[in-house]
């Protein structure tokens, strides 16, 4: 075997390299699956930290809980910090960073990872700041320079509700820092919860500084948990014995007999009310739930009584209400009102009178209205106990600590002008005590709202016991029944959760064996192709030993056994190979490719695994093929090989071959039909499917076209080279088939590349843009709508820029922060990012739909259907659904809602390469029943014919909120730039396929010429030039390349045209495209033919010596 | 016409193969090339064919040197004026006998209108008129060489040059072969000239130079 292989060496060293190049392009594509994935969690590592477990709650609690968590469990080691979201601004230069994470820590969260603590102490006026390089880079800033960082203020009182809403300009909050130092984008620069590629800026200031600028000294709304090794995995059980209720948001008060829990957000909301007054149930406490309200007039007949507080409540369960007479109140029905002695005295009213009470309600955007209730005075109840009662009214900002009634500075309008000494007199007497109850039905009815429907529950002591004693139980209790996760203060798993997240959205090393399929089944049939070469190359060999009483087998036997050795050398090659490939693959996703991943810290992770699976797997292929060429020997009758026939193997059966050529007809065509109606997985799968069965049946009709034979008669050089190529059919079908497969992948890909859809596409509402022209999105949510004349007023545009924004149409979005599901994000998406989605865009539709659940014409309306209990209708992007988020339509997506309840999200339309890849979507109204802390709009759509102007004014007045606006067609084409990315890689891979082809034709080209040196020199001796020669085996070369891509371009073309876009294939780039591979064939061929054509052809006709 | 040979040396490295062979002939002359295996027969043919220039010497046909001219010329010269016969045919399998007759014609581009039917005619005067359209694969040996002489004849050349055109045939076969070159070398005018083992070959034509040891002697 030795001699043999060292005999035919040139051949056998072809067979090795070919193995070697098989198995370095499917080893480079594993390892650059394990790359991504291992890269990914490398920096999940490195933004984390020792941080094992991190608690992120909108409301803020105290400091010390992080203390009373350790001192609870002494494995976990707990690091408070604050962490806001807002922008950045130069000073100076005005350069702007928007979703820069502003964190106020301490010497403990640089403990995190293993750092120094930055240098955050206070040594002038301006707030000290240390930013990571991202963001320094982002602000252009040097050390010493003046940054302004905007964020918007955390308020405990929902900001929508009527006790909690602020402007733009009270809501947000600006402060001067200055640079004083720079960390790296690594470790504690790089840290973030959320999992992501991109380096997140982040802007670190002190911890005490940052809470007393936000006038919430010792509190923070961030803990970061470290466990050792001993600790038990879940820091859950030591948080809800460490956090008080206070920490919950609720406070508890003992006062006159009675328990009073109220919340420090004004309202009790539903999920921790239903708690209370359920426990207050089974402790066998009185409970009496109130709600007050605020009432703008009370008024009887023609006199009013201005700015009064209104309990609703179930009278008669805690406290006494007396009527003046010293009877008990009556129970107001529904309808009904009792006024305090002095409100029904300052009215004049009496029992029976018509009470009109006029109130605000609170609408979304800022919008508030005045509404108006009559009911029938039921009773006046006596100045004492319940009917002077101020504790009824929970603290208000604004409100309870002003000395008079001028000095109140509430969050909604009043008209001090209004108030008359006598409601001073009130005030100074009876503070907030509502001056009207009426039944808690009633209450519910005019002012419940998502924010809440009470305001405290009072509660009588146990049965046998006294009040201190009940709140102890009652306190318990409540620790027990409302568990801090109900709360929203819930510690995430976020080690083990990145982790998780870094296998990637995308099977990175799947995509590339997908990429590099033809590349690898080019090498195989190369390899094939070579082999067969040697194999034929000794045909007399074969016959001599088949001559001589060898068996078939044991001939095979010898030659895989030759191929075996060569395989084997040839994979080991190709592994150093693999690596190189797999380096050459990750130095293009972090060069070339970048867009398609986002980051340039992807680096090479070998792993035996990939190494071994890569070299087995190609050995398989590689040998397979091999077999089934050494198999045919046997069919050859021994006169044939020891004539050195081994080629006139022809390449099948023709009746076999023509009706697989019409099976594979048909099953592509079977394809096609089904792939309009297909999900995008399976219109993939067809994809591939169709074209596969093309180019079998085109390559099966070559094969009977070369056996077949001609039916004209050969009268011109040209159609002597073309029929030239049928000499040997089965070695110029495998040279067809690598070209035409490579052109399939080159043409099919470069038919998907989406190009700018341009201007007068986006105008139109059924684009991907929906007819917007902007997308505008904020760091701190707006509460105001710019798109009203009033919103515009209130957010302080001048009149010029208001007159622009008149000419535009604006739509906000409430936002619900997750993880990015498009394709720019590169880990596994856990918690998508949701929109609210107004009513008037459900109204005004647009936008183009891939599929829908169900047929309508208005496919918005799918948002607002009812669905069963826990589920939200919601519409996701085709692309995003299908390739990261690895879901259908129909399918369903759970997310958690504040109070840790899992809903699920019911994916019921698709949209069609729309701005909306990032997020799903949801209809504004199930947003905020399901999630109604989330308060404000941090996204919109802007409908201008001045998207320049319009964009440019919104970012001027709204920086503060961290406005950006971004012109939805770059939106798209960053979305189209991924995907064009990935078409690229693709490309290239198909390339290198089309590479292969070439090199495989030029390999046959010269073989071909070896072979016929003979016939060659008869011709010659016949009179044909050199250059005619040369032109005849061009000709064959050419024939073999035209017909190869032929088959490859029909294939791609007759596969694209379901697939392609409205704006058609992009004829002019793949033309070029297959200009350059033709020549390249052409040129591969050529060269092959004049190395071989230089030797001379006379020896060949000598049969003598001389 | 005529062909002259003027002390025409031939080397391969070191080797002597061809040394100093004059000899000359007319139309309508043939001329026997014998000797052992290995004395440069072939070699003198393929020299007196324009196929391998002579290492000093010259060849003149019609008092024109070949060699003098370009390849384009020469390899034209050659297509129009020479016709070879291979002991191994050298038919092109993947063509059928009136393909590979025609196949001369095309060497310069195209096959012209008359081509056709001289390749026709000359198949059926080699009586291979029932196998026109067979491939060579699915003739015998003697039909392949009956091929082979209409397509060294197809161009109507005045030097013919057969090279052991018998030499893998049987006695009954190569008298047949032999019978239908000189008849067609009788009909068509030319100089032929004939590299042999075969006496009986030899005999029938009218000349014979010997070649012992690269030098000529004639018979």
């Amino acid at each position: 075997m030795r001699r043999s292989l060292t005999f035919f060496w040139r051949i056998h060293l072809s067979v090795l390299l070919g193995v070697a190049v098989a198995t370095a392009v499917l080893t480079g594509a594993l390892l650059v699956g394990d790359s991504v994935r291992d890269s990914l969690r490398d920096l999940t590592l490195d933004r984390l930290g020792d941080i094992d477990h991190a608690l992120v709650s909108e409301r803020f609690f105290r400091t010390d809980l992080a203390r009373d968590i350790e001192a609870a469990d002494d494995g976990l080691t707990v690091v408070p910090a604050v962490t806001l979201s807002g922008s950045a601004v130069h000073a100076t230069e005005g350069t702007r960073a928007s979703r820069v994470a502003i964190l106020g820590v301490d010497s403990r969260f640089a403990g995190l990872f293993d750092a120094n603590a930055p240098d955050l102490a206070r040594r002038g006026a301006a707030t000290p700041l240390v930013a990571n390089e991202s963001l320094r880079s982002e602000l252009n800033a040097r050390v010493g320079n003046a940054v302004l960082l905007s964020f918007e203020l955390p308020g405990d009182v929902h900001r929508e509700s009527l006790f909690g809403r602020d402007g733009i300009s009270e809501s947000i909050q600006t402060v001067r820092a200055r640079l004083t130092g720079v960390v790296p984008d690594r470790g504690m620069g790089r840290f973030g919860l959320r999992p992501r590629q991109r380096t997140p800026l982040n802007a670190f200031v002190s911890l005490p500084l940052l809470q007393e600028t936000l006038g919430l000294p010792g509190r923070v709304n961030m803990l970061l948990v470290s466990q050792d090794a001993q600790a038990v995995g879940d820091p859950a059980p030591a948080l809800a014995r460490a956090a008080t209720l206070d920490d919950l948001g609720l406070s508890m008060r003992v006062d006159a007999g009675y328990l009073a829990v109220e919340s420090t957000g004004f309202l009790l909301k539903p999920h921790v009310a239903n708690p209370v007054l359920g426990l207050a149930d089974e402790l066998g406490m009185p409970r009496m739930a109130i709600l007050t309200y605020l009432a703008n007039t009370i008024r009887v007949g023609d006199r009013v009584l201005p700015y009064s507080t209104v309990a609703a409540m179930d009278v008669g369960r805690v406290g006494n209400l007396r009527l003046a007479d010293g009877r008990p109140a009556p129970v107001p029905g529904e309808g009904e009102v009792l006024l305090n002695a002095w409100a029904a005295q300052d009215l004049r009213a009496g029992t029976g009178d018509a009470v009109e009470l006029a109130y605000f309600e609170a609408g979304p955007k800022e919008a508030l209205s005045t509404r108006h209730v009559t009911l029938r005075l039921a009773g006046v109840v006596a100045m004492e106990e319940l009917g002077a009662d101020s504790l009824l009214t929970p603290a208000l900002p604004g409100l309870h600590d002003a000395e008079d009634m001028h000095a109140w500075d509430p969050p909604f309008p009043v008209d001090l002008k209004r108030i008359r000494p006598a409601d001073e007199a009130y005030w100074d007497a009876y503070r907030a005590a509502p001056k009207a109850i009426v039944s808690a039905a009633t209450g519910q009815r005019l002012w419940r709202s998502r924010f809440g429907s009470l305001t405290s529950v009072r509660m009588g002591p146990a049965p046998g016991l006294d009040a201190g004693q009940s709140a102890g139980r009652f306190r318990t209790g409540l620790r027990e029944a409302l568990p801090p996760e109900s709360a929203g203060m819930g510690f995430q798993p976020v080690r083990e959760q990145g982790l998780a997240a870094s296998s990637g959205s995308t099977d990175f090393g799947g995509l590339f064996v997908g990429f590099s399929l033809f590349l690898i089944v080019s090498a195989a049939l190369l390899v094939g192709l070579l082999f067969r070469l040697g194999v034929e190359q000794r045909a007399d060999e074969v016959g001599v030993l088949m001559a001589s009483g060898f068996t078939a087998g044991a001939i095979r036997r010898r030659f895989m056994g030759e191929a075996v050795l060569l395989a084997g050398l040839g994979g080991l090659i190709g592994l150093a190979g693999g690596l190189a490939y797999g380096w050459l693959m990750i130095a293009g996703l972090r060069t070339w490719w970048v867009p398609a991943v986002g980051t340039g810290e992807l680096t090479l992770h070998v792993h035996g695994s990939g190494l071994a699976a890569g070299f087995l797997i190609s050995q398989i292929v590689v040998l397979l093929t091999i077999l089934t060429t050494v198999r045919r020997l046997g069919g050859l009758p021994v006169r044939a090989l020891l004539s050195g026939a081994a080629h006139h193997a022809t390449a099948g059966s023709g009746r076999r071959l023509t009706v697989l050529a019409l099976a594979s007809l048909g099953l592509a065509a079977a394809c096609l039909a089904g792939a309009p109606d297909a999900g995008r997985e399976a219109a993939i799968a067809l994809f591939f499917g169709c074209g596969t069965f093309l180019l079998i049946s085109g390559l099966c009709a070559l094969a009977v076209w070369f056996q077949r034979g001609r039916r004209t008669l050969v009268t011109g050089i040209w159609k002597m080279g073309v029929w030239n190529s049928a000499r040997n059919p089965g070695r110029s079908l495998l040279c067809a088939s690598l070209i035409a497969s490579a052109c399939f992948v080159v043409v099919a890909v470069g038919a998907h590349r989406r190009t700018d859809a341009g201007r007068d596409a986006l105008i139109s509402r059924t684009s991907g843009a929906g007819g917007f022209q902007l997308i505008a999105e904020t760091d701190a949510p707006l509460y105001h709508d710019p798109g009203s004349a009033d919103g515009r007023f209130e957010l302080g545009f001048s009149e010029g820029d208001a007159r622009i924004l008149d000419g535009a149409r604006i739509m906000p979005f409430r936002v619900l922060p997750g993880d990015d599901v498009s394709c720019l994000n590169l880990y596994r998406p856990r918690h998508p990012r949701v929109l609210g989605v107004p009513e008037t865009l459900i109204r005004r539709g647009g936008f183009a739909f891939d599929r829908l659940l169900h047929e309508t014409e208005a496919p918005w309306t799918l948002l607002t259907r009812q669905a069963e209990p826990g589920v939200i209708p919601a519409f996701g992007d085709a692309n995003s659904v299908t390739w990261i988020l690895h879901k259908n339509l129909g399918d369903e997506i759970p997310i958690q809602t504040e109070t840790g309840e899992t809903v699920r999200l019911r994916l019921v339309g698709l949209l069609k390469h729309s701005i909306f890849q990032s997020e799903l979507l949801v209809s504004e109204a199930n947003f905020t029943a399901h999630f109604p802390d989330r308060s404000g709009y941090g996204y919109f759509l802007v409908e201008t014919d001045r998207p320049g102007e319009t964009g440019a004014i919104l970012e001027r007045r709204l920086q503060d909120a961290g406005l950006d606006a971004t012109p939805t067609s770059a939106r798209l084409a960053h979305f189209r730039t991924v995907e064009n990315t990935y078409l690229s890689t693709f490309q290239t891979l198909g390339g290198l396929g089309v590479l292969l082809g070439t090199i495989g034709l030029g390999i046959v080209m010269v073989r071909n010429v070896v072979e016929r040196r003979t016939e060659l020199a008869a011709l010659r001796a016949l009179g044909f030039r050199r250059a005619l020669l040369s032109g005849l085996l061009c000709v064959e070369n050419g024939f073999l390349m035209a017909t190869g891509m032929g088959i490859g371009v029909v294939a791609a073309i007759v596969t694209t045209v379901p697939h392609a876009s409205g704006g058609g294939l992009p004829w002019t780039s793949l033309l070029a495209m297959l200009c350059l591979i033709f020549s390249a064939g052409l040129a591969a061929g050529t060269a092959g033919v004049l190395v071989a054509l230089r030797t001379p052809l006379l020896p060949a006709l000598k049969r003598e010596g001389a | 016409m005529t062909l002259r040979a003027e002390r025409i040396s031939k080397q391969y490295g070191d080797v002597s193969v061809l040394r100093e062979v004059s000899f000359e002939t007319g139309r309508g002359q043939s001329v026997a090339v014998v000797g052992p295996s290995g004395s440069g027969k072939s070699t003198l043919l393929h020299v007196l064919g324009t196929l391998d220039r002579p290492s000093s010497g010259r060849v003149e046909i019609d008092g024109r040197d070949p060699y003098a001219l370009s390849d384009k010329e020469l390899a034209r010269f050659r297509n129009r004026g020479i016709g070879f016969v291979f002991q191994d045919h050298h038919l092109l399998p993947q063509y059928s006998v009136l393909e590979n007759v025609l196949i001369p014609t095309l060497a310069s581009g195209n096959a012209g209108s008359g081509d056709g039917d001289r390749a026709r005619n000359l198949i059926e005067r080699v009586g291979l008129a029932h196998r026109a359209n067979h491939r060579p694969a699915a003739l015998s040996g003697g039909e392949r060489q009956r091929a082979a002489v209409a397509r060294a004849l197809v161009n109507r050349p005045a030097l013919l040059l057969c090279d052991e055109p018998t030499g893998s045939l049987d006695r009954a076969r190569a008298d047949e072969i032999g019978d239908l070159i000189f008849e067609l070398h009788a009909r068509e005018d030319t100089i032929l000239i004939g590299v042999t083992h075969s006496p009986e070959m030899a005999a029938r034509f009218e000349r014979t130079l010997e070649l012992r040891e690269g030098t000529c002697v004639e018979a």
